[in-house]
């Protein structure tokens, strides 16, 4: 169990506010490059057919006219005898087809793909393509495509082969080819049992029993998808607008059967990725018929997604579960029992109550259905079914037993069954600070928010405005410090700069001046010093926002380099530097390495800090070893070998390994205004307490905790797609219609971080990124049931259903 | 407009396509009856100013001024998001208004005055700064159009109150939810403009 134990006492810009971020900039001043932006010489423009119908197979198509459109260069068919048949090659299981001749959601792209000299062309061309569609029955909801006698949402579905990610995750349930129950998906047990849970509703003074659900909503990134191929001979590049970069090159070894040495990957910045489509072999469809189509035609083949098209995948809490929990009256929960069902896509609902809390007897079941939407993945992410469940049981109890929620959530607090004393002796026997993170968390917010003066109970508070008053909270652990692996390069230049050397693709939370930060600390830089410029391919992939753990993985990378680095650099400080017809002293003639120390990017004696030289005296070519000038040496490394290192460092497995405990918490607080005329709820104050064990950059902190809480409340109150019913199309994919939050639609935001150091990251973190998008997700189920005494358990919370749960609709 | 057969050269009158022996005699057709320049512009021609440019252009009448100034000119800091005038990230400033590129046709520009992100940037506009020290971006793709739009409440509110500042950025989508930050900062761009008002 590996967790930072060397936490220095002072830093110099670890946690320092006022960083200036290095990406800052070209994002304010459009200098950012996005795929979207690359245009290459003789480029060509790629658009896909999409279904039309929710379930359909291809009887016959007829390009003729598409392909003698002026300008069309080729036209990709799904029976082309290259691609018939043929499966993605993902690293997860490939359960795709490269191009199918069948649909199993409406606006699927789907039988052929066009490559035109523009984008207009390739579009009028698609629209000149005559598809028999043989159109089949569909099913939309879960439960229903679980029931005997539903239509086979997708006929051709057969499970992922061994020996595959997919198939070694999977559970041995699941039916198979021919049912709409699909395996569990993660490599959870379909069951989940722990404690004996009618043991655990015996020992209860009170049996709750409710249903909940939340509704298919999606990424809606900014950047609408596409990506560019071009060879040059043997050799293929590629523009990804993908968080898994590195998975491309090994999914073009495999289809191409060229060596990995030959592909070349260029990964732009990303216009607002969280996940979802880098998990799905949906999403290695594209780039390989871009790769295809740029072989057919000798041109570089940009593929591109338009708005709607954007819309074919969402997030994997489609998810609708009965719950049964059983609490004593002082609000100790003696059991929990869900039974889920879930579409697409599933997760462990009843992991957060393992993983964070004293409760005895759990069980879980899930159920997963296949029906014809698009896949789902993690999208800002995969910890949302079980904080669904997490705040639903919470919220029920507290109100069943008319307790105030906040003392419901420490009186459970704990792990795998064990309370807090438990937890206390963990944190002293690991090394850890012993402190009550979810008491501090809780006792923050409270205070911010006024929550001994503001909450009441149920439906009791009505303004002057008319309008119903509620406050919610919602509470769990924090994720994202257990897994991963990457690997960097550190590279000290001529001019005493230094280089971080990696790929990386950027998702926007100030990855770049973070390592630069632990890079600069480590090594006595100035920050200004210090650079990473993660786009380029230089055949190291860092852990890239791919699974969660980034920074608590990539910033140990930082740590090992930046001390490799220092310790050659103190080397070379210190040595004679042999030339071939002389020698040059050392810097610091009869001196150790460990004599020495560098701050501000100058490398001083530790017993006469006069005795100083910057970095960049140190390690410039004093003297070429050609019969050129030192500015030609000094290109050259001629006078000593470069300060190069690199470091590998694996942070985990997937979750949380056993016997480590998640011991960092979370706690949101929210004050709301419900219209009992309208429906509509008014957020007028948010919370968020997050305990980061340490902020190594305070204000990307506070991004992740404004962004989140945006996103968050936009999914808890509107953000759903709808399905016509009787034809299976999806009718709002596109941002006018689909509603995510605007700088309106939440009102002040406090945001507060607090730091244990009892993360398993570096310096003690742990990350953020997803887990305030997360959580307050499920945020306004508490404040409603406040403000109305009803429950609205259907997320969205959209006005209607307000007006249901108040019998006026 | 000529056209060589036998040897001999004709020329093809534009406008009214009547034939003429010889290059003089059609120049002097077209001033005499014609009453204009020598030639008439091609089809699709405008000329218009972007970041203090000129620029005379060629466009295609399904041409969007987002793509003109994107594809065609390489400005690729205007961006395009919803593709449906709903995000305001192809936001541009066009003859002193905050418009959408996206919905608005570069057939449409000629004799216009625009300003990009990148002419805001080039003239080191406070608020380029003030974004940066702010984080008012994460991914960034959606910040230039906040940038533009900001300008173009400055250019005409000097002096906004957070409330305007929110009114006017209301249209502006951020998927990362960067909001709380960008009011900071163009408060503070108002108080640096007029700092650089009352030094000049």
């Amino acid at each position: 169990m590996e967790h930072d134990k060397y936490i220095p006492e002072t830093f110099n810009l670890v946690g320092k506010r006022g960083i200036r971020r290095i990406d800052g900039y070209r994002k304010a001043s459009g200098k950012a490059i996005y795929t979207r932006d690359v245009q290459l010489p003789g480029m060509l423009y790629a658009t896909f057919l999409t279904s039309p119908y929710a379930s359909a197979r291809i009887k016959g198509m007829n390009t003729s006219k598409a392909e003698a459109l002026p300008g069309v260069r080729a036209v990709l068919r799904y029976d082309d005898p290259e691609i018939r048949g043929k499966k993605v090659i993902s690293t997860y299981g490939g359960e795709e087809e490269i191009l199918s001749g069948y649909a199993y959601f409406q606006g699927q792209q789907v039988g052929a793909v066009v490559a035109a000299d523009t984008e207009d062309i390739a579009n009028e061309a698609l629209r000149l393509i005559e598809v028999e569609w043989e159109e089949r029955p569909f099913v939309l909801e879960p439960e229903d495509a679980l029931e005997s006698g539903a239509p086979l949402a997708r006929p051709e579905w057969i499970p992922a082969p061994k020996g595959t990610i997919s198939a070694d995750l999977s559970a041995t349930q699941g039916e198979g080819a021919g049912s709409n129950k699909l395996p569990v998906s993660f490599g959870f047990a379909p069951v989940l049992r722990f404690g004996d849970i009618e043991k655990g509703f015996k020992e209860a003074d009170k049996i709750i029993e409710f249903k909940a659900r939340r509704r298919y909503h999606g990424c809606a990134d900014a950047e609408m998808q596409s990506g560019i191929t071009r060879w040059e001979g043997e050799c293929v590049e590629v523009w990804l607008h993908h968080q898994h970069p590195y998975e491309h090159k090994w999914t073009m070894h495999q289809w191409f059967d060229i060596p990995m040495n030959q592909v070349k990957i260029n990964s732009p910045y990303n216009g607002a990725m969280f996940g979802g489509w880098n998990w799905i072999d949906y999403s290695m469809i594209p780039q390989c018929v871009s790769a295809i189509l740029a072989k057919r035609t000798g041109r570089p083949v940009k593929w591109v997604f338009n708005r709607r098209d954007d819309f074919t995948f969402g997030q994997m809490d489609v998810m609708t579960t009965d719950f049964k929990v059983g609490a004593k009256r002082d609000g100790t929960i003696t059991a929990v029992k869900l039974k889920t069902v879930y579409a697409n896509c599933s997760f462990e609902a009843a992991l957060h109550f393992l993983e964070n809390t004293s409760i005895p007897h759990i069980y879980s079941e899930t159920l997963l259905a296949q029906v014809n939407r698009g896949p789902t993945m993690a999208i800002r992410c995969e910890q949302a079914p079980p904080s669904f469940c997490f705040s639903h049981v919470f919220n029920h109890v507290a109100a069943e037993l008319k307790m105030d929620p906040t003392e419901v959530a420490l009186k459970n607090d704990g792990t795998e069954g064990e309370d807090m004393e438990y937890l206390a002796e963990f944190k002293r026997s690991h090394g850890f600070p012993v402190r009550d993170s979810l008491r501090e968390c809780i006792e923050a917010g409270k205070k911010a928010i006024g929550w001994d003066e503001k909450w009441h109970p149920p439906g009791s508070k009505r303004l002057p405005n008319g309008r119903m008053h509620g406050m919610g909270f919602v509470w769990t652990h924090e994720w994202d410090s257990t897994r991963g692996a990457g690997v960097a390069g550190l590279l000290i230049q001529p001019d005493g700069t230094v280089s971080i050397i990696a790929l990386r693709s950027d998702i926007g939370v100030n990855a770049e001046t973070t390592y630069c930060q632990i890079v600069a600390e480590e090594l006595g830089m100035r920050i200004e010093d210090v650079f990473f410029r993660q786009q380029d391919d230089v055949y190291l992939p860092l852990m890239t926002p791919d699974g969660s753990c980034n920074l608590t993985t990539n910033g140990y990378v930082m740590k090992k380099v930046a001390k490799l680095a220092k310790k050659k650099l103190l080397e070379l400080a210190t040595s004679t530097v042999h030339l071939i017809e002389s020698d040059i002293p050392p810097a610091f003639p009869g001196m150790k390495p460990e004599d020495l120390d560098i701050k501000e990017s100058v490398i001083y004696a530790k017993v006469d800090p006069s005795n100083k030289k910057s970095v960049a005296e140190v390690v410039k070519d004093v003297k070429g070893s050609v019969i050129l000038p030192r500015e030609y040496a000094a290109i050259q490394n001629t006078t000593h070998e470069p300060i190069f290192v690199w470091a590998w460092h694996r942070q985990g497995r997937l979750g949380v390994e056993p016997g480590r405990h998640h011991l960092c918490r979370q706690a949101h607080f929210c004050e709301i205004e419900v219209d009992p005329e309208t429906g509509e709820i008014e957020v007028t104050k948010v919370v968020n307490v997050n305990d980061v064990g340490k902020a190594i950059s305070p204000e990307a902190v506070e991004g992740q905790q404004y962004g989140g809480t945006y996103m968050g409340i936009g999914r808890n109150r509107s953000e759903e797609y709808i399905w016509d019913k009787p034809t299976g199309v999806l009718l709002n994919g596109n941002l006018i219609d689909y509603k995510f939050s605007t700088m309106g639609d939440v009102g002040s935001i406090e945001t507060i971080i607090v730091e244990t150091g009892m993360g398993y990251g570096p310096y003690g973190s742990v990350g953020v990124g997803e887990d305030i998008g997360t959580v307050t997700s499920y945020l306004l189920e508490s404040a409603v049931y406040n403000a109305i005494g009803k429950w609205v358990d259907d997320g969205p919370l959209t006005p209607d259903k307000v007006l249901k749960a108040l019998g006026k609709a | 407009m000529n056209e060589t057969r036998n040897g001999l050269t004709r020329y093809s009158c534009p406008y009214c396509s009547n034939t003429f022996d010889s290059f003089e005699a059609i120049k002097s057709h077209i001033i005499t009856d014609h009453k204009t320049e020598l030639l008439p512009e091609p089809e699709g021609m405008i000329k218009l100013t972007i970041n203090a440019q000129k620029y005379k252009i060629r466009v295609e009448p399904e041409w969007t001024l987002y793509y003109l100034i994107h594809d065609q000119l390489g400005l690729t800091g205007t961006k395009l998001m919803c593709d449906h005038g709903a995000c305001g990230s192809c936001t541009v400033i066009m003859n002193g208004r905050a418009i959408l590129s996206c919905m608005t046709l570069a057939i449409e520009c000629d004799g216009k005055q625009i300003e990009t992100v990148e002419g805001i940037a080039a003239a080191n506009h406070p608020l380029i700064e003030e974004y940066v020290k702010h984080h008012c971006m994460q991914c960034g793709y959606c910040t230039p159009g906040f940038v533009v739009a900001a300008k173009a409440l400055l250019d005409k509110n000097p002096h906004p109150t957070e409330g305007e500042v929110r009114e006017a950025l209301a249209g502006n989508l951020c998927r990362c939810g960067t909001y709380p930050q960008h009011p900071k900062a163009i408060l503070e761009a108002a108080k640096k403009l007029q700092d650089l008002v009352e030094v000049k």
